[in-house]
C-alpha cells in the first residue's frame, strides 16, 4: 500500500482534492488549522456563477446529501480521509515521493463524533462556541483561553459525554507520497490604506464582512444592518481595488472582487431593501460570462461612479459622508451612506512564505507559482508537490475546484 | 401594379418640385402607382417630436390612419417624413397605451390607427417592390461608371430597428444606373440639417465636412433622397466659398433624377436646371 | 452647480462637491418611463456614444456625460443644457451603444421634459409657431416652378386644418400660446 497524500488546508480546493483522491482509493491526510473545514467559502451565502449555495455546484450534485452538505457526506462516510482540525504542519523533510511530515495536532477537546450540537455547553461557559451552523465537523469548539467555572458543569451535563478538557496536543509524524498545498488566501484588513478609515468607524467593512452580514445564518440572520446601531442600512457604497493594483500594497488585480462586489450589489438591491447602492471603481473587471452580474446590477439601479474616493468624513457614529471624484464628469460628488464596503485585496495567507521557503517552491506575488513557469501544469509546484485553489492566487470556486481535480488526476496517474 | 399612398410632406413640394416630378415620372415608367394622399399636412419634423411628443405621434398616426382606409403602404420621398411616420408606426405598434390615446383623438375624424399601412421611403419601395432586375430593363442610357457618392441620410439609416433600411438598397439603385458608388469615410455622418435652426454655423460645418470627404474620395457627383439633405449639401455649397474659402462644385442630384436620365428622360423632365450647383455635366456621362 | 447653501464663508477645503442628496434621484426613473427610455440604466459609461457623435467635440457635456447626469439625477443641468438642442438627431451614438441605450431617443425625451418647463430655444419656438399657424414648415411660394415641372401649382390633397387642431390641443398649443 502506498503512503497517503498530505493535503494542507481544508477549503474548497483542499477538500475537493481530498474527496476525489479518497473516492479513488487513495488515503489522504487533511490538515486544517481552524476548527472547521470550508475556509473562506464558509459564510459566503450565494455564490457566483450559479447563485447557489457553496457546496452545491452542479458538478457535485450526484453526491448524496442535502444542500450544503457535499462535504459533510464525504467527511462522515469516506474512510480514506483523515481530517485533522486545529492542526498545522510543523515540518516536511525528504523529497520526491518520500516525505516525512510532522504535524501538530491540536487537543481534541470535543469529540466531534459524539457532539450533537445541542448547545448546552455554550449556555454554561463562554469557552464553548459554534463557529458556524455549517461547520464541518459538526461540533462545537472549545477555547481554553476562555476557560471558566462553567466548563466543568458542561462536561458533566453534556448528554453525549463529548467533552474532554484534559485533551493534549499531539505531534504526529507521517510518511506521505505527495504534498498538496491548498492554503488559500486571506482578505487583507485594509487598516493601512488610511484614506478609507477602515477600523476607525464601525460602518466601514470589507466585502468578506459584508458577506457575513448577508449570510442568512449569520449574526444578523442575513438582514442588512448597520454594525454601529443595528438599524437597517439603506445606503451602501462600495469601493473597488482597495490595496489591489496598487504598487504600495499588491500590484496584482485580485481578479474576483469585482464579481463578488456585483454579486453583493445585486443581493442588496434584489433581496434586501437597500435604497441606494453605489460602486466606485477604476475598471470593472468581470471576466467570462460574469459580465451578466454587471449588467444586472445596472438594471437594478446600482450607481457606478468611475473615479476614486477623495475623502471619508464620518457624520456621526452611524452615517458617513463620502466625497468621490467622478472622472467621467470631472466633478466631485458627495454621498451620505450607512455602510461603506471596501473590496480589499486578496493576499497570501499567513505562513505561506514558510511553506514556500521550506519546500523551495517558486513564488509569484506571495502565492505559489508553478514549478515550470511556461508549462500548462499550473498545479505542479515541485516534485510530487502540488498546489490548487487560491494558494495559486485569487480565484473563484469553480476554478479552485478544477485545479483540485487536476491535482487528483495527476497524483492518480503517477500511481498507476 | 403596386399602388401606394404618396405622402409628400411639405418640403419637397415647396423646395424641390424637380424631385417630385422626377419621382412621379420614374414611378410611372416602372409601374408604381402613386396616389397623392387626401387631407394630410406636415409630419412636424424632428422638431415637433422634440417639443411635443404627443402632438407628433397624433399627426403622424393620423396620416397612417388615412392611408389605412385603402390599406396601401405609404411612400414618401423625404427622409424626415419617413423617419417621423416610421417611428410613430413602430412606436404605436409597441405601445398600447399611446395607441389608445392617439386613437381617441383620431376617432373624432372617424379615423383609427391600426398599423396596417407601412410607411416606406420611395427608394426602398422602388428597390423592394420593383427590383433591380426590372429597373435594369428600363435603363437605356446607362452612366459611364462615373463616381457618385451617396448621402443616405441619418433618418433612413438609423435607428435601424425602426427604419429597417440598409445602405445596400441605395447602392444597388445607384449601380443599376451604370454609375460607380464612391466609398468615402464620412458616409454615415449627418448633413447637419437638424441643427440649422439652432446653430447655423455648426450646420454648415457639417455639410462642408461631408462634401470634403466625398470629393477627396473621388466623387464627381453626389446623390441624396431627401429635401433637407439636398438643401444642406447642394444649396449650402454656394455659401462655402465665403465661409470657408472652399469651392467644391460637387453637383448633388436627387436620386430619381439620375435614374430618370439613365432611363432616357431628358434634363427638363427631371428638372436638372433647378439644382443649385449646376448639374448639367451629368449628361456628358450618359452613354447610348 | 451645487446648491448655494448659506455657509459661513467658503468651505475648509477647495473641493465643493455636488451633494447627491440634493439631486433628483427619481430623474432616471422619469426618463426610464418615457418612450425608449427603458434601457437607460444599462449604460456603463463606456463613452462610445461620445466617440460616435460628430459634434460632441464642441459640447461642454458630452453624450456619455449627459446620460451619466441623468442617472445621477442632475435633472436641472440636463434639461437646461444647450446640448440636447444641438443634438443632430443623427442616431450615430445610439447605433453604436454597446448596451443598446437609446441615447438619441432619450435626448428627445429630455427635450420634451424641457419643453414642458418652457426651456426651449427661441428659434424652435419660432418653428412651433409656424407649425401652429401654417400647419406646415414650408409653404409653396414659387408655384411657377411646380408648373414648370408639370405639377399642380398647389400640392394635391394638402389640408392643414386638422394638423393645426391636433397640435393646438397638445403641448405645441401651450408653447405657442404661452408666447403670445
Ligand atoms: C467576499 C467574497 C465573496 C466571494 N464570493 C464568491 C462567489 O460567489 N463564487 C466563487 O466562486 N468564489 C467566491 N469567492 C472566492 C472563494 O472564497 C474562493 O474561491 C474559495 O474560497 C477558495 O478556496 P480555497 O480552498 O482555495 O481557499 P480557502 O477558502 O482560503 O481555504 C484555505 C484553507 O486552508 C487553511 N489554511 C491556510 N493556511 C494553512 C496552514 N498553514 N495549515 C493548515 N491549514 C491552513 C485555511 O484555514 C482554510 O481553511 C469569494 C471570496 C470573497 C472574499
Ligand atoms: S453539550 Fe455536548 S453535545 Fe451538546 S453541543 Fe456541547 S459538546 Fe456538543
Ligand atoms: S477584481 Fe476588480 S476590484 Fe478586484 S482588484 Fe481587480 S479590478 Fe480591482
Ligand atoms: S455608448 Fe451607451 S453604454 Fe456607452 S456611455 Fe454611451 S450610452 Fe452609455
Ligand atoms: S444623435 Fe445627437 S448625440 Fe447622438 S451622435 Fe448624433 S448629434 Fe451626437
Amino acid at each position: 500500500m502506498s503512503d497517503p497524500v498530505l493535503i494542507i488546508g481544508a477549503g474548497v480546493a483542499g477538500l475537493t482534492a481530498a474527496v476525489e483522491l479518497a473516492d479513488s482509493g487513495v488515503n489522504t491526510i487533511v490538515v486544517e488549522k481552524l476548527p472547521t473545514v470550508g475556509g473562506n467559502a464558509l459564510d459566503l451565502y450565494k455564490a457566483f456563477p450559479t447563485d447557489d449555495c457553496f457546496y452545491c455546484f452542479e458538478g457535485n450534485r450526484w453526491r448524496p446529501g442535502i444542500r450544503k452538505c457535499f462535504y459533510r457526506s464525504a467527511l462522515i462516510d469516506q474512510p480514506n480521509m483523515d481530517l485533522k482540525i486545529n492542526s498545522y504542519v510543523e515540518q516536511i523533510t525528504g523529497n520526491s515521493g518520500k516525505f516525512e511530515a510532522t504535524i501538530h495536532v491540536g487537543p481534541e477537546y470535543i469529540d466531534a463524533k459524539k457532539c450533537i450540537m445541542c448547545g448546552l455547553c455554550i449556555e454554561y461557559s463562554s469557552a464553548f462556541s459554534l463557529v458556524s451552523p455549517q461547520c464541518q465537523p459538526q461540533a462545537v469548539t472549545y477555547d481554553p483561553d476562555k476557560a471558566d467555572e462553567g466548563d466543568k458543569k458542561a462536561v458533566e451535563e453534556c448528554p453525549t459525554k463529548a467533552i474532554n478538557l484534559d485533551a493534549q496536543p499531539k505531534k504526529e509524524t507521517v510518511s506521505v507520497s505527495d504534498v498538496v498545498i491548498a492554503t488559500g488566501y486571506h482578505e487583507m484588513k485594509p487598516v493601512n490604506v488610511d484614506e478609507y478609515s477602515y477600523g476607525k468607524h464601525p460602518n466601514i467593512v470589507t466585502q468578506l464582512e459584508l458577506a457575513q452580514i448577508l449570510d442568512p445564518i449569520g449574526a444578523t440572520d442575513g438582514k442588512l444592518l448597520r454594525p454601529s446601531d443595528g438599524k437597517p442600512a439603506k445606503r451602501v457604497m462600495m469601493v473597488q481595488c482597495v490595496g489591489s493594483r496598487d504598487e504600495n500594497y499588491y500590484p496584482y488585480c485580485s481578479k474576483i472582487c469585482c464579481v463578488y462586489a456585483l454579486k453583493h450589489a445585486n443581493i442588496l438591491t434584489e433581496e434586501r431593501d437597500a435604497s441606494q447602492v453605489s460602486v466606485v471603481y477604476m475598471d470593472i473587471r468581470t471576466y467570462d460570462s460574469h459580465e451578466r452580474y454587471y449588467r444586472e446590477a445596472r438594471e437594478n439601479g446600482v450607481e457606478f461612479v468611475r473615479g476614486r474616493v477623495a475623502r471619508v468624513e464620518p457624520k456621526d457614529e452611524n452615517e458617513l459622508d463620502i466625497i468621490v471624484y467622478d472622472s467621467l464628469l470631472d466633478k466631485y460628488l458627495k454621498f451620505t451612506v450607512d455602510l461603506f464596503v471596501l473590496s480589499s485585496a486578496l493576499e497570501p495567507p499567513e505562513g505561506m512564505d514558510n511553506i514556500i521557503d521550506s519546500l523551495g517552491l517558486n513564488v509569484a506575488s506571495g502565492f505559489i507559482a508553478p514549478a515550470d513557469l511556461v508549462s500548462e501544469n499550473e498545479v505542479v509546484a515541485g516534485d510530487h508537490i502540488y498546489a490548487c485553489g487560491t494558494a495559486l492566487g485569487p480565484a473563484e470556486v469553480p476554478e479552485s475546484v478544477t485545479q483540485a481535480r487536476a491535482v487528483a488526476s495527476k497524483i492518480l496517474q503517477n500511481r498507476k | 401594379m403596386p399602388s401606394y399612398n404618396l405622402y409628400m410632406g411639405c418640403s419637397v413640394p415647396a423646395n424641390y418640385p424637380n424631385y417630385e416630378a422626377a419621382m412621379l415620372k420614374v414611378a410611372k415608367e416602372l409601374g408604381m402607382e402613386l396616389e397623392y394622399m387626401e387631407g394630410v399636412a406636415c409630419c412636424g419634423s424632428p422638431n415637433l417630436r422634440a417639443i411635443d411628443f404627443m402632438g407628433w405621434l397624433t399627426v403622424n398616426a393620423r396620416t397612417i390612419a388615412i392611408a389605412e382606409k385603402n390599406g396601401h403602404d405609404i411612400v414618401t420621398p423625404c427622409n424626415g417624413c419617413f423617419a417621423s411616420l416610421k417611428d410613430v408606426y413602430h412606436h404605436l405598434k409597441h405601445d398600447d397605451a399611446h395607441k389608445k390615446q392617439v386613437n381617441a383623438v383620431l376617432k373624432k375624424e372617424g379615423l383609427e390607427f391600426k398599423g396596417i399601412s407601412k410607411p416606406r421611403h420611395f427608394v426602398e419601395a422602388l428597390y423592394s417592390d420593383i427590383g433591380i432586375e426590372e429597373i435594369q430593363k428600363k435603363i437605356t442610357k446607362p452612366l459611364d461608371g462615373v463616381g457618385i457618392a451617396i448621402h443616405y441620410g441619418c433618418h433612413v439609416l438609423r435607428p435601424k430597428d425602426v427604419t429597417e433600411f440598409s445602405p445596400e438598397i441605395y447602392q444597388e439603385l445607384v449601380k443599376v444606373t451604370g454609375a460607380t458608388v464612391i466609398d468615402y469615410p464620412l458616409w454615415k455622418q449627418c448633413c447637419g440639417a437638424t441643427v440649422l435652426p439652432v446653430n447655423e454655423e455648426l450646420a454648415i460645418r457639417l455639410a462642408r465636412d461631408k462634401l470634403k470627404s466625398m470629393t477627396e474620395a473621388g466623387a464627381v457627383f453626389a446623390t441624396v433622397a431627401c429635401p433637407a439633405c439636398g438643401n444642406q449639401l447642394d444649396l449650402q455649397q454656394l455659401g462655402l466659398k465665403e465661409s470657408y474659402g472652399e469651392e467644391y462644385n460637387l453637383p448633388v442630384l436627387l436620386y430619381p433624377q439620375i435614374l430618370g436620365l439613365a432611363m432616357g428622360m431628358d434634363e427638363d423632365d427631371v428638372g436638372l436646371s433647378m439644382n443649385r450647383v449646376p448639374a448639367g455635366s451629368i449628361i456628358e456621362h450618359l452613354t447610348e | 452647480m451645487t446648491e448655494a447653501d448659506e455657509k459661513d464663508g467658503p468651505p475648509v477645503v477647495l473641493v465643493d462637491p455636488i451633494d447627491m442628496s440634493k439631486l433628483d434621484s427619481e430623474f432616471r426613473n422619469e426618463i426610464k418611463s418615457m418612450p425608449y427610455g427603458d434601457e437607460l440604466n444599462a449604460c456603463f459609461a463606456c463613452s462610445t456614444c461620445t466617440a460616435a457623435c460628430p459634434i460632441a467635440n464642441v459640447w461642454t457635456y458630452k453624450p456619455h456625460q449627459l446620460i451619466r447626469m441623468i442617472i445621477l439625477g442632475m435633472r436641472e443641468e440636463v434639461l437646461s443644457s444647450d446640448e440636447i438642442w444641438l443634438c443632430l438627431t443623427c442616431f450615430q451614438c445610439q447605433e453604436r451603444c454597446p448596451q443598446k441605450v437609446r441615447v438619441t431617443d432619450i435626448f428627445f425625451d429630455c427635450k420634451n421634459l424641457a419643453a414642458e418647463e418652457s426651456k426651449i430655444p427661441e428659434t424652435i419656438v419660432g418653428l412651433a409657431k409656424t407649425l401652429m399657424e401654417k400647419g406646415q414648415l414650408y409653404e409653396v411660394t414659387a408655384d411657377w416652378e411646380r408648373e414648370d415641372m408639370d405639377l399642380e401649382p398647389a400640392v394635391p390633397g394638402l389640408s392643414t386644418n386638422e394638423f393645426k387642431d391636433i397640435i393646438k390641443a397638445t403641448r405645441t398649443g401651450k408653447i405657442v400660446g404661452g408666447e403670445e
